[in-house]
């Protein structure tokens, strides 16, 4: 099994590598049969890595301990489905996985591309190729997943007891798709660049991309944050270690690029959004160089490995070859309009993509402290949270206060006096909301500052939606006609309220994560049984302590009853943990979650005296953060949705019913209206 | 006076959104430094040092792991070529810092005086995850019905 799954592995590699040849060869010289051959070659390529990945994974669920990585990573007593999970775990299993998703992209890329000239597509199906070449080469050299078993007859040193959480069954894997998934953009840019086609052609297709690698990178993200507030035991979501980091990164430039390429179509930003989608796949091989290289001061402890350095050359080809072409194509790049006026959409884009990239900046320089102090001293610099936390502040406000009046703005012109109004309505209405939360007790200037504008957000929301809702002249409010006109005026802004879906989302996450950091109360306390504590306007009272003898794990919970603020009781049960196979304790949080705030409680052992030792955490609004992101997630769909080509007779029907707004908003609307 | 160009006001807020931004950064990097040293650094260093906030990572000592009973401190030797750190720590331990393996830690905290590490925090590393290292063989758990016995 392993000899074939090696050889798969180097089948792989040789027709990827072919593959990338024959396509850009056959692309330049417009040789057909070349590049027929390299679709052959690219799906070999897909059909060997699918039989590498299916043998490694059912090596791992039938724990077939030839093969060294399921000795490494499972043990007889492991779950099936952890087991598996072990696939992506350590470095050879996730080189394997990223590899595949970048194989089954590029297939899915060439044989649904149809739209821009034949060799651009064909550019950019070679540039997939190549990287899956480079990812399978690193493979074959370096970190073979194949690899026989060192001790024959070995039973497995078992998974990690903190990577047993269902969110590490899907996080590591969206997270590489997610990677896999941004070098389309990017091949489509270095492809525009490299053949000069540097028209709006690339661009559909680098939007479709750029949304699907934002979603799973972020939904991994997410899923991470998920599992370390659950798993870990620490109280947070983000500590901001250089894995983390890692991740954030090219999500905050691809945030970015996705901006960039909207305002392309304007005529603007042209070198910025190349430069955009070239750094966000140079920051995602970054993320796996930061845990391979061994010079970083991280949580996790990564062994040094020599593919780190590989990475480090592939990102500096790739950023400074970009940089190089899009220096060589700068007239081609130029401006096709000065920025019309400050309050135009292209301008609080831009604004918001600086934000961006201000705060991708101080990342990486926080990232690296480490490594840049150490080159110029003997000692080396290390910053905290607070370094991250406070930058957060200044780029956080911008990109909300830009989320939140965008909707009333319009591109290519400053607002008329008709969106000024509804820009002042919303205004008032986040000066309201911050008073109230200002009565409710809030008194912290940026938790207020934050309230204000998700009351700008949520009003210039609605007035944006209400300002394109057409309806018929015969207005008649429970008619089947201004249904079907509110449904028809939904779908021709369809993407248009996708992105609007987004941002709430995001608004709804900047205030969660305002929320649990500015407004967390935590204690530590120790409770004999029986004992009744209160915390934070909850009674809580120490029941009992069960134990439970599982096969694979022993474990001890405490029962707490609660009776929460508003009346409601419920009982939680914090719990540590023995895994046998690896003699290891670890914590089960338990929590109790509503739209108000999380009670957060960490077990953390007990003495001879029969006491528990408790963390009690009160973490208000982060439910905010998980939902917000779901409601983006929703959003992507929408706007990943086909478009539907409009039928002649729709048009014929819509310019025979012509439009006006709804009556309750008609005069401030009636100037408006999109452009 | 002619009225300032759209792209020139663009680039003073755009300064002035970066000039902010740094200056929380400094702010934030000027209250959360510390050095990161290996162990021998320390040692070597323990005087310059002396009362300075710093990052450690080594591995603990077989045996030389006391936790109180309560959880809440914990005594080791930090040890990384060859040389070797007395380490205190107070406050809530990781669940998986035990006795019954080696252990890779990064301790923070500060040399209050020219020998002992006092730790405000102690971070066990991440195990697995991408790592090629070889673990420890395991110990059999002791255990007592009805309670916790680490």
């Amino acid at each position: 099994m392993t000899s074939m799954g090696q050889l798969c592995l180097l089948m792989a590699m040789i027709c990827s590598g072919y593959a990338a040849f024959a396509v850009i060869v056959g692309a330049r010289s417009e040789h057909r049969g070349l590049g027929r051959s390299a679709v052959g070659a690219a799906c070999t390529a897909f059909v060997a890595l699918t039989v590498v990945i299916t043998v490694l994974g059912y090596g791992l669920v039938t724990k077939d301990f030839r093969f060294e990585y399921v000795t490494q990573y499972s043990d007889p007593l492991l779950p099936w489905h952890y087991s598996l999970s072990a696939l992506w775990v350590g470095q050879a299993g996730s080189l394997l996985v990223w590899g595949w998703f970048v194989a089954v992209l590029a297939v899915i890329f060439r044989f649904t591309s149809r739209r821009g000239p034949r060799e651009l597509r064909e550019l950019a199906f070679g540039i997939q190729m190549i990287y899956l070449g480079f990812l399978l080469a690193i493979m074959v050299f370096a970190a073979d997943p194949m690899a026989p078993a060192l001790v024959p007859g070995a039973k497995g040193e078992g998974l990690s007891p903190l990577l047993q959480h269902p969110a590490m069954l899907i996080h590591p894997p969206i997270v590489f798709l997610g990677y896999a998934a941004w070098g389309i953009p990017f091949a489509l840019a270095a492809a525009a660049l490299i053949s000069g086609r540097l028209n709006n052609a690339w661009l559909q297709q680098a939007r479709s991309w750029s949304l699907f690698a934002w979603t799973t990178l972020g939904g991994g993200i997410l899923l991470g944050g998920q599992w370390a507030y659950e798993q870990l035991g620490w109280g947070g979501y983000w500590a901001w270690d250089p894995v983390e980091n890692g991740s954030l990164m090219p999500w905050l430039t691809g945030t970015a690029l996705i901006h960039g390429l909207m305002t392309w179509r304007q005529g603007a930003l042209k070198k910025t959004t190349l430069f955009l989608a070239i750094t966000t796949f140079g920051l995602c091989n970054f993320a796996t160089f930061l845990t391979r290289s061994g010079i970083f001061s991280s949580l996790h402890a990564f062994s040094q490995s020599p593919i780190g350095w590989m990475f480090l050359v592939w990102i500096a080809a790739s950023v400074l070859g970009g940089a190089v072409l899009i220096l060589l194509r700068k007239n081609q790049l130029m401006a096709e309009k000065p920025l019309a006026a400050l309050g135009s959409r292209e301008a609080l884009v831009l604004m918001g993509i600086l934000a961006l990239v201000l705060l991708t900046t101080v990342t990486l320089l926080g990232t690296l402290a480490g490594a840049i102090s150490g080159l110029f001293s003997t000692t080396r610099i290390v910053v905290g949270m607070a370094f991250y936390n406070n930058v957060l502040i200044p780029t956080g406000l911008v990109l909300l206060a830009v989320v939140a009046s965008v909707p009333l703005i319009r591109w290519g012109a400053g607002p008329t006096r008709g969106r000024v109004r509804l820009l002042a309505i919303a205004a008032i209405i986040g000066f309201l909301v911050a008073l109230a939360a200002l009565a409710c007790g809030v008194s912290n200037p940026i938790s207020l500052t934050i309230a204000g504008l998700m009351g700008v957000l949520l009003a210039s929301t609605f007035l944006a939606i209400a300002a394109n809702v057409p309806l018929p002249p015969a207005y008649q409010p429970k008619s089947v006609g201004s249904l079907r006109s509110l449904f028809s005026a939904f779908t021709r802004h369809r993407r248009s309220y996708a992105g609007l879906l987004i941002h709430l989302g995001f608004g709804c996450m900047a205030v969660g994560i305002t929320g649990s950091s500015l407004g967390s109360r935590e204690t530590d306390l120790s409770m004999t049984r029986g004992q009744t504590v209160e915390f934070e306007g909850r009674t809580i009272h120490y029941a009992d302590l069960l134990q439970q003898d599982l096969r694979q794990k022993v474990v001890v919970a405490a029962q707490l009853e609660v009776n929460g603020p508003g009346g409601a009781s419920y009982t939680l049960e914090p719990a540590q943990i023995l895994y046998r196979p690896q003699n290891q304790w670890g914590s089960k949080v338990a929590i109790h979650s509503t739209f108000g705030s999380d009670f957060y409680v960490i077990m953390h052992g007990g003495s001879e005296a029969k006491k528990i030792h408790l963390t009690l955490i009160d973490h208000p609004l982060i439910c905010w953060l998980w939902i917000g992101g779901w409601i983006g997630l929703v959003g992507v769909v929408i706007a990943l949705l086909p478009q539907r080509q409009r039928r002649e007779s729709d048009k014929d029907k819509l310019s025979a019913h012509p439009v006006v707004p709804c009556p309750h908003l008609a005069t401030l609307t009636q100037h408006a209206r999109h452009d | 006076m002619a009225a300032m160009s759209t792209g020139k006001k663009l680039t003073i807020a755009g300064i002035v959104i970066a000039g902010v931004t740094a200056y929380m950064a400094y702010l934030g990097a000027s209250s959360s430094w510390q050095y990161y040293m290996t162990v021998k650094e320390c040692v070597d260093n323990a005087t310059q040092v002396a009362g300075q906030r710093i990052r450690v990572s080594g591995t603990i000592v077989p045996g030389s792991l006391v936790i109180a009973p309560d959880r809440q401190e914990a005594r080791f030797s930090l040890s990384e070529a060859g040389s070797c750190l007395p380490v205190v720590c107070k406050g809530p331990l990781p669940d998986d810092l035990s006795s019954t393996k080696t252990m890779e830690v990064v301790v923070e905290g500060r040399m209050e005086d020219s020998c002992t590490l006092h730790g405000e925090k102690l971070i066990t590393k991440c195990a697995s995850k991408y790592s090629t290292q070889k673990k420890e063989p395991t110990a059999t758990a002791d255990l007592r019905a009805g309670e916790i016995v680490r």
